[in-house]
Parts: structure tokens; C-alpha cells; sequence
């Protein structure tokens, strides 16, 4: 039964921090019975927007309409009760109760004397395990489940509030072809039940089945809107995305292969909790060379460099420079000089620019770490011009380059790079690629890129892994790549 | 996180409730009727300490409640029991009985523990416990300045007891703390307790399935309070006097935690385990004069860094585990 | 004259709780600990101190040292047997870590006041002014001790400033207090860091305790009351904020030599606790507050 009036209503949207704008006037809206994809990569403002839907953030500005009801600035649960449900990208049950529990706590209202809740709660609860397929494990607890029964338990929990509006992050992160699938027909049967849905992911073809229409965001904006084959086609989008057309640079011969490679990893098995992070992954990185591992957001490239880098407990076996890494704390790996520059960049936002460096190049002596700043400050000469600046004052970008440099200064012999790119606008990746390519061309320093952006990972790459779902799926050098997996990649 | 090692009471299979509560309520009876029987075989000295240590139980009940329901770290459950012990006995000083007493000692503690609660529950993290903190130094220096009421570190005598019988103060006790018992492990099994949990677990998704939680947290503030302060003016009235040393000085505030950590925190029942266990021990070590409480301390310590989940912690874990 | 009297003894006294407020402030910066067993590492500092001073004629300089030795000592004990297994205890889940060093450290003090007073009695003790005499400052006569104890505090309080911004351990703690991950990457073991954290508090907290005993004396009563100041400064001054912790201190300092002077002596902790009310219902995070 279609409604002229749109359940969800989101006009002028911003969100601020501190100085980085998460989102950046934001409108659109669903009606009941259809669905939304809200798609972007990683530091688009996606799950903020959810955020600020459902009061978790309160907006800076702009309007959030529930059915008419303006609902900007009211507490979570006020919103949770007027309606919206939300499913989010972690699942978050409780840990000491019972599936059964679970559900019931959902179907609970929000009231300090009821003591026992009435009678047909139980049966609803149970009725709702049943449909999402839970039926099985009614009595066990969360920490027992495997990962794709706590997304279930998440469905269920939100089916249980039955929300008019639902806000689904990431919902087939994690999951197997087959259990995405019925996912897939869960959320379906929720926008045949005449609710509105607001499905979020980076990834459009992996929802273009379901969603009726498609709005992608990047850096808190919105960049196009329509169906989810129009969008796909939009210009602006496949270069956030893809870049552009995937070049590769004719590399320079590398000399004869030592007989051990400096980085090998085997059978590298990783799990959080329930979820296989990486499952038997094996990948080889030879002095000198510099390797891609390319994947979306939750591929598993994060936890990969992560293992190598003693963050995480692993089975497998890595070894690095001949030895075996096992039982190395973190610090005495990143001595080893297997240096790792992470995602989160793990800047030191008080300190200055200058502070940040100096940090790095500790172990070097005063006359190596004066040389090697100079050099650095050439590579990336913003960094001389920002040097007393604390590091938290920095842009995106530039915090970027500071903790790439700070990783060089501490002259490291194998350079880790996690999503470098993330966040960061077309301008800077082209200075960022720049950098890369003179420090290959005029260093001996191996490197293992770590990237959702094929068109920022294989210029400067002697080989690419791609990295899907826990599992390596392809291996090759770039030019293969272009034409083995580019089209079908976004 | 998932992570098992962070639950590690998840592992329980659950039993079906009908036969699982029948087993424990056998249990609890059996239990209860031996207690019952104390006066038959306990020497009039043994029922005094007994009976501290029922109220002690009933102290460490209500911490748990807020702990391992409500998720909040009090370290000051002794500002809710120094407001009980110390209202009901200015009240029996100004001449009313006992039970109107127990009444506004137990409203006094409710009222503090509101007045706390409100700008505590703001604050995240260690802010939260240094702040409980600080309200058990606040009452003490109030008790101490206006020692004229309070009888200050003396303590205050109170004019009329519960009874002049060890037999009957006793039973006082053991009733007080079966019926206190039932009533908070009740609320904690009940959906009361189930959204208490979730708002001590997990905040913002206890918000997004539309819960209250400030709401919530205030009311199991308030309840803990409630039990705490009634406890605390009963124990006024058992020994005539509300002392400082024994109801509201930090070490007993420490000996609440330890109790609770010791039976097993979050199952409210493990509470009085630990309660009756700390005393008697303390008891135990009587003789050795000074030093009893550097050796409770220690075995304390030693506890914590050894046994974290306490006794019916480690003993569902065990008797679950095939 | 009385308004002089208060300036200076205020100063005295601020200066004192500044030294050992920052080293509590410092260990929850950059370890994440709050040690409540703080009051009691200066008790033994201050005892031991006296002990060594009057038992076995040191005399008032030689016992300061040995005083500010048995601080460190305290220290590391309190970090290896206390602190340290329960931050690496696999029982104890993360989210509840905080707690459970809480708990312990207020065992572990309340254990080291009852030791204490088991092997000293509980009557405060004082050690002798390390310069005796009076002088004159503007017309008040006051104990060329309490100067000396001012002055050393702020050397104290000086070379802390120049190790934190100057050298590059001071450095590496400052980065531990924003980002102990970050600090990891680049290749620093955080257990040493740790180490260099304890043992700086161990300095800081024995020279308190020894100033303590040389300007009012030190007894295993007042072990809990010292803590609970301690923590009361370093909440109004903002936890983990180390010039926060040194304006608290003043502010606290003053609060009471006021009281005290033109109140009554008896009530001098009192304004402390109202400051402290005050605050955590308009500012709970304190004044300088950042983590």
C-alpha cells in the first residue's frame, strides 16, 4: 500500500567534528514499501548519517522527519519508540543472556514496573526466532553462536520493535553467498510488510538486487542519486571508486629472486570471536618488490598487516627476514624493520608535526635522523611548511603523508600502508602516488599496500593479491589484473 | 567483542527454568531452614556475628545490583548506608519508633543516593567511581563536624533496639535478608533486571531498542540505596549505636566489593556468600588482634587477582561445563 | 599580617600537594591507573624516612633520602605485585580492568596503613626540619624549613617540566599519554615506558611524603585522608592534566590555610569537599580536563 507521505524525511543533514565535516547537506527520502541504498566508501559519512538519524549524534544542522514528525535532537530511544529500527554493523547482543532473552528484551517497553512481561511475549519471541532461523539455538548465548547467527539475532531483535523505518549498516559483511541470500529475502519481506528501508554499504553491486533506488555519498556529500545501474555508470562515481581508467607503470626489472622471500605468510587463519577474518591466507613479498593487496572495506586486509605486525593473535606461520614472527611483541617487530602505518594512522594529535617525526626517527642516530628528515621534508614538502603544527590540526591529507613519513623516518626495510587513501580527496591521492613512486624509484625499501582503491594501488605494484571475503582470490601482476578483473571489480 | 574470554560465564547451557528453579529453590529452603535453626546449636556470640553478617549480605546484594545489573561501579555503598543508619537513629533520637525510623532512614539513603546518582551517572568511566568515592568522605567529614548530633567518630547511640535477645535480633536479621534476598534476586530474573543488564552492558543499544537508561540506572541507584539504608538503620537498631567504624569508613565499602566479588559477581546471591564468609574469617582472625584486617586485605587481594569470578561464579561454570 | 601569613603558608602547603598530586595525575596520563594506595606510599616514604633519621642517626638530610628511596621502593612494589597481574590477568575481563585495579589498590593501601601502624603506632611522627631557624619574609616570621620545602618542590616540579618537554624518554611518555598504540608501531615497548612511569611516581610520591613529615608530620591515620586529597586535586584540576593538577593543588592549598586561619582549624579539609562538590556538578571533567 503505497503512501503519498515519505516515512523517512532527511533535509540539510551536516555533521561536523570539530574541524572535519562527517556530513555535508544531506537530503533524501524513503517511503514506505522502498528501499534506499546509501552507498560510499569508507569515511563518506554513511554511518554517520545513520548516526544522526537515530539520535546517537545530534545534527548540526538540517531536519530528520519521522511520517511529519520532526525528530532532530530527540534522545535514541525516543526515536527508537516512535518508530525506527536500527541494525547495526557490529552486532551487539547480550552477552551473558540467552538468544531467547534477546528477543524478549526487545519486545519489552520501556517501563520501571513491569516485572513480568506478558504472556505473549514469549510466544512472539520465539515466532521471531523462528522466521529469521534461529529456532535451533533458542537457549544457547551469544558468544557461542557463529557469526551469521548473531546477524540473525540482530534481524530478530529489530523485527521485534517493528519499526515503520529501518536503518540496516553493512548487512552482508561477513556472510557467505548463501546467507546473504536469505538476508537478502529478510530485508525484502520488511519492505513488503510496507516498511521503509535505508540500506547502507560500500559496495553497489552487492546491493543493486535488493534496493529500489541508489543515493552515493563521498567525503559527506552527496554525489549522485537514481537507480542502482544509473549510479553505477555516474562518472563521478566509478572515479571514487575506481579512479578512472587503471593504469600501470612498465617496472623496472627486479634483480635475481633471493632463494627465502623477506615476508612470507602461510596459512594464515584469523578469527574475532565467531567471524574468520582470514582463512588460510598465504602471500609472499620479495626484497624490493612492492605488493598490493587490494579488497573492499571488510575484505580482511586491516587484520592481515595487523597479524604480520603482532597486533593479533593468528594460526599460520609468518616469517620475516628468515625468523619465524611468532612471539615478538609489536614494538620488537616495528624495530625489525617491518614498519606498519595503519588505517587509523595512530597519530599524535597533541604533539607537533615535528614532535611526531622526531618519535619516529628514535632509534636513529642525531646525524641519520637530521639527514633523514631533510630528506623526507623533501618528499613531502607540506610537511616542512606545517613542522610546528600539532599534528591534529593537520588536514586529512597531510595527517596522512605525516604518518607515512614518520613510518620512513624510522628507515624502515618493509613498509606496511593501510588504506592510505581513505577519506581523502582526488587532489591528494595524486600527490600521495607521486610520493610512493619516487620513494620506489630511488629507495630499496620493499613496501605492502593495502587498498580498497585499484587505481591508487597498481601503478607502482610489482604484484597484486586480491583479497575477498578472508580468502585470496586472484594473484597476479597489474597488467593482468586490468584485464582479468577491473570490469567486474566495482 | 565476541571474544569468549570475555564472557566467561556464556558457555552455560542453559537449563530449562521450571527444573533448574526447583532444584535451586530446594536448595535455598534447606539453606535457609538450617540458618533458621541457628539459635539451636550457636552459642549467643556466634548468632551476634551471624547476624552482622546477615546484614552484611544484604549490603553486598544491593551493590551487585547496581554492578551486575545495572553495570555502575559504586565504591561508596557505604554513603547509602551511613545515610540510613545515621537517619533512622537521629530520628530515634528525636523520639519516634523504630519502625517509622527504618522508614526515613531507608527514604534518607534514597533520597542521597538520588542526589548522587543524578550528576554521577553523567560521568563515564573512573569519574563515576571517584565521585561515589568522594561521597563516603563527604559523610564522613559531615558525621565528624557536626559531631554534636552524630556523636561523630564515637558514633551515635541510639535509644531503643530491636530486641535485647540474640535469639530474636537474630531471626530479625535472617528474615530481613531471606525477604531481601527473594526480592532483589526476583527483580533480577524479572524484565526489570533483563533491561537493567542490557543498560549496564551495552548503552546505545539499549537506547536504540528503546530504553530509557538514565531512567533505569536512577531507579536501580534508588533501589540499591533502598536495601542498603533499611540495612544499615536495622543494624543501628541491633547494636544501639550508628558507628562510622563499622557502617561507613572505606574499608567497609571495600569489604562490600570483596564480598561480592568473592560469592560471585552478578548472581546477587553470591553476596551473602562472600558476606558471611569475609565475617566470619575476620572473626577467625580475632585474635591476632591489629593485623586481622592486613590479613582479610591480603586474602582479599590475593582473591581478586586469583579467583576474579568468585565461588558461584567458578561453581555454575563447573557444574555446566560437559 | 595575616593575609601575609596565608599567602605564604598557602604556598607552602600548595606547593606540597602539587608535588604529589602531579604524580598521581601522571600515572593515570599515561598508564591509565589511579593508584589509591597513593596516600599510603607516602606514608612510608614519611615513616620510613623519620625511622632512619632519629633510629639510626642520619639525620634530617640523610633520612630524606632514605625516605624518598623507600617511596620508590613502595612504588614498585605496588606496580609488580599489585597493578601488574591484574592488568595481565586473563580472568579479569578488559572492561572491567579499571575496576579491579581500583579495588586492589585501595586493598593494597589499606593493607600498608595497617602494616604501618602495626610496626609504628598510629601517633604522627615528624621529621626535623632539614633547616632549622626562622626568617623574616616582609615581616612574618616564618620556618626557613617551610621556604626550603616551597623551593624544592618547585625544582622538583621544574626538572618534571624539562624531562616531560625536553628530553626524549619525556617525550615518549608524553606519546603514551596521547597514543600508546601509536607509541608500539614505532617500536617502543610500553612496558619500559611504564616502568620509567612508576618510577618517576615513586620519586615524586616519597619526596611528598618525606615533605609531608618535615612540615606537618605523618601518622598511619591520615594514610586514606592523603589519598582521598590527592584524588580530590586531581579531579578538580582534570585527570590526566598535569598543570590542572598544580592550579588544584593552589586552589586547594589556599582553601584551607584560609579555612584553617580565619575559620577554624578543625574544618580545614572541608573546603576541599565543597570545592569538589561544586565542581563535579558543573564541570565534572575538571578544569583542565582532557582525557
Amino acid at each position: 500500500m503505497r503512501n503519498s507521505e515519505p516515512a523517512l524525511e532527511v533535509r540539510g543533514l551536516t555533521k561536523r567534528f570539530g574541524g572535519l565535516v562527517a556530513v555535508k547537506d544531506v537530503s533524501f527520502q524513503v517511503r514506505p514499501g522502498e528501499i534506499l541504498g546509501l552507498i560510499g566508501p569508507n569515511g563518506s559519512g554513511k554511518s554517520t548519517v545513520i548516526k544522526l538519524i537515530m539520535g546517537i549524534e545530534r545534527p548540526n544542522a538540517g531536519a530528520v522527519t519521522l511520517a511529519g514528525v520532526d525528530v532532530a535532537g530527540w534522545p535514541t530511544h525516543r526515536i527508537a519508540r516512535q518508530g525506527v529500527g536500527i541494525v547495526f554493523q557490529h552486532s551487539r547482543p547480550l552477552h551473558r543472556q540467552t538468544v531467547l532473552e534477546n528477543i524478549k528484551l526487545a519486545l519489552l517497553p520501556d517501563s520501571l514496573f513491569r516485572l513480568v512481561a506478558e504472556p505473549w511475549v514469549d510466544g512472539q519471541a520465539r515466532a521471531i526466532a523462528e522466521r529469521v532461523g534461529l529456532g535451533e539455538v533458542l537457549d544457547r548465548r551469544p558468544p557461542t553462536l557463529p557469526f551469521a547467527d548473531l546477524r540473525r539475532l540482530e534481524m530478530a531483535k529489530v523485527l521485534a520493535r517493528d519499526p515503520s523505518v529501518l536503518l540496516v549498516d553493512e548487512p552482508f559483511a561477513g556472510l557467505t553467498p548463501s546467507e546473504t541470500a536469505m538476508f537478502s529475502k529478510l530485508i525484502d519481506d520488511l519492505r513488503r510488510d510496507g516498511r521503509a528501508v535505508l540500506l547502507v554499504d560500500h559496495n553497489v553491486k552487492s546491493v543493486a538486487a535488493l534496493v529500489d533506488r541508489v543515493l552515493a555519498m563521498y567525503l559527506g556529500e552527496r554525489i549522485a542519486e537514481g537507480s542502482a545501474e544509473s549510479v553505477m555508470r555516474d562518472p563521478t562515481v566509478r572515479r571514487v571508486y575506481l579512479g578512472g581508467a587503471i593504469e600501470t607503470h612498465p617496472r623496472k626489472e627486479l634483480d635475481a629472486r633471493t632463494a627465502e622471500p623477506f615476508l612470507d605468510v602461510r596459512g594464515l587463519d584469523v578469527r574475532y570471536g565467531k567471524a574468520q577474518a582470514l582463512q588460510q591466507v598465504s602471500i609472499h613479498v620479495n626484497e624490493g618488490e612492492f605488493v598490493s593487496v587490494v579488497g573492499l572495506n571488510g575484505a580482511g586486509k586491516t587484520t592481515l598487516f595487523n597479524a604480520i605486525s603482532g597486533l593479533v593473535p593468528y594460526e599460520g606461520e609468518i616469517r620475516w627476514d628468515g625468523k619465524s614472527l611468532r612471539g615478538r611483541s609489536p614494538a620488537a617487530i616495528a624495530r625489525s624493520g617491518l614498519v606498519h602505518c595503519p588505517e587509523t594512522r595512530e597519530l599524535f594529535g597533541d604533539l607537533s608535526v615535528r614532535e611526531n617525526l622526531d618519535l619516529g626517527g628514535q632509534h636513529l642516530s642525531a646525524a641519520s635522523r637530521t639527514a633523514q628528515l631533510a630528506w623526507l621534508f623533501d618528499l613531502f614538502p607540506i610537511m616542512a611548511e606545517r613542522e610546528r603544527q600539532p599534528a591534529r590540526t593537520l588536514s586529512g591529507g597531510e595527517q596522512q603523508m605525516l604518518a607515512i613519513a614518520r613510518a620512513l623516518m624510522m628507515q624502515p626495510k618493509l613498509l606496511i600502508l593501510d588504506e592510505p587513501t581513505l577519506g581523502l580527496a582526488p587532489v591528494i591521492l595524486e600527490q600521495l602516488s607521486k610520493a610512493l613512486g619516487r620513494l620506489r624509484d630511488t629507495t630499496p625499501i620493499t613496501v605492502l599496500l593495502g587498498e580498497q582503491n585499484v587505481t591508487f594501488a597498481l601503478p607502482h605494484a610489482d604484484r597484486v593479491y586480491v583479497l575477498e571475503h578472508a580468502r585470496i582470490v586472484w594473484e597476479g601482476d597489474p597488467g593482468r589484473f586490468a584485464a582479468e578483473m577491473g570490469t567486474g571489480y566495482l | 567483542m565476541n571474544d569468549i574470554r570475555s564472557f566467561p560465564d556464556a558457555t552455560r547451557i542453559h537449563r530449562r527454568p521450571g527444573l533448574l528453579r526447583r532444584k535451586g529453590l530446594w536448595i535455598a529452603a534447606l539453606v535457609v531452614g538450617v540458618g533458621a535453626a541457628g539459635p539451636t546449636w550457636m552459642s549467643a556470640y556466634y548468632l551476634g556475628v551471624f547476624t552482622v553478617a546477615f546484614y552484611f549480605g544484604v549490603f553486598a546484594m544491593s551493590w551487585d545490583l547496581l554492578f551486575g545489573f545495572a553495570g555502575e561501579v559504586n565504591f561508596g555503598p557505604t554513603f547509602l548506608i551511613g545515610l540510613g543508619a545515621y537517619g533512622a537513629g537521629l530520628m530515634n533520637n528525636a523520639g519516634l519508633p523504630i519502625p517509622l525510623c527504618l522508614i526515613g532512614g531507608a527514604a534518607t539513603a534514597v533520597v542521597g543516593g538520588l542526589l548522587l546518582a543524578l550528576p554521577a551517572l553523567r560521568l563515564r568511566g573512573p569519574y563515576f567511581g571517584l565521585v561515589t568515592l568522594v561521597a563516603v568522605l563527604l559523610l564522613l567529614d559531615a558525621i565528624v563536624i557536626f559531631a554534636g548530633f552524630t556523636g561523630g567518630e564515637i558514633g551515635m547511640m541510639v535509644p531503643s533496639v530491636l530486641s535485647v535477645s540474640a535469639t530474636v535480633n537474630y531471626w530479625y536479621a535472617l528474615g530481613f535478608l531471606v525477604v531481601s534476598a527473594a526480592i532483589l534476586f526476583t527483580l533480577s530474573r524479572s524484565s526489570l533486571g533483563l533491561i537493567l543488564q542490557a543498560t549496564g552492558q551495552d548503552r546505545t543499544e539499549a537506547a536504540a531498542l528503546g530504553f530509557n537508561v538514565t531512567k533505569f540506572k536512577v531507579a536501580a541507584f534508588c533501589i540499591s540505596a533502598l536495601f542498603s539504608g533499611l540495612a544499615g538503620a536495622m543494624l543501628t537498631f541491633y547494636q544501639g549505636t550508628a558507628s562510622v567504624d563499622q557502617m561507613v569508613d572505606l574499608s567497609i565499602a571495600v569489604q562490600i566489593i570483596i564480598a561480592v566479588v568473592f560469592g560471585g559477581r552478578r548472581t546477587i546471591l553470591g553476596g551473602v556468600l562472600g558476606a558471611i564468609f569475609l565475617v566470619l574469617f575476620d572473626e577467625l582472625l580475632r585474635p591476632i588482634g591489629q593485623l586481622n584486617t592486613f590479613v582479610v586485605s591480603a586474602v582479599a587481594l590475593l582473591v581478586i587477582l586469583l579467583f576474579p569470578d568468585g565461588v558461584l561464579g567458578y561453581a555454575l561454570r563447573w557444574t555446566d561445563k560437559r | 599580617m595575616i593575609a601575609l601569613q596565608i599567602l605564604i603558608d598557602g604556598f607552602a602547603i600548595g606547593s606540597l600537594y602539587g608535588v604529589g598530586a602531579v604524580g598521581f595525575t601522571l600515572m593515570f596520563g599515561v598508564c591509565g591507573v589511579l593508584n589509591l594506595a597513593h596516600g599510603g606510599i607516602m606514608l612510608i616514604a614519611g615513616l620510613v624516612g623519620w625511622w632512619a633519621a632519629v633510629n639510626h642517626g642520619a639525620g634530617p638530610y640523610g633520612g630524606a633520602a632514605v625516605g624518598i628511596l623507600a617511596g620508590l621502593v613502595a612504588s614498585y612494589v605496588t606496580y609488580f605485585v599489585v597493578v601488574r597481574p591484574l592488568q595481565r590477568s586473563r580472568a579479569i575481563p578488559k572492561s572491567e580492568e579499571e575496576i579491579f585495579i581500583l579495588t586492589g589498590t585501595l586493598l593494597w593501601g589499606i593493607m600498608i596503613q595497617v602494616g604501618m601502624d602495626y610496626l609504628f603506632s598510629d601517633n604522627p611522627v615528624t621529621l626535623q626540619p632539614m633547616l632549622p631557624g626562622v626568617m623574616n619574609i616582609f615581616g612574618v616570621r616564618t620556618p626557613r624549613n617551610e621556604v626550603l620545602i616551597a623551593v624544592v618542590c618547585w625544582v622538583v616540579i621544574g626538572l618534571l617540566y624539562l624531562l616531560v618537554n625536553r628530553t626524549r624518554i619525556g617525550k615518549q611518555l608524553l606519546a603514551a599519554s596521547i597514543n600508546p598504540r601509536g607509541l608500539t608501531l614505532l617500536g617502543f615497548e610500553l612496558s619500559h615506558i611504564y616502568l620509567v612511569v612508576w618510577s618517576i611516581y615513586g620519586l615524586l610520591a616519597g619526596l611528598a611524603g618525606v615533605l609531608l613529615a618535615s612540615f606537618f608530620g605523618v601518622s598511619s591515620a591520615n594514610a586514606g585522608a592523603l589519598t582521598a586529597s590527592a584524588f580530590t586535586i586531581v579531579i578538580l584540576g582534570g585527570l590526566g592534566s598535569v598543570p590542572g593538577s598544580l592550579v588544584a593543588a593552589y586552589v586547594i592549598g589556599y582553601a584551607e590555610t584560609i579555612t584553617a586561619y580565619l575559620i577554624a582549624p578543625t574544618l580545614r579539609p572541608i573546603p576541599a569537599l565543597l570545592i569538589l562538590v561544586l565542581a563535579l556538578y558543573v564541570r565534572p571533567q575538571g578544569l583542565l580536563g582532557r582525557r
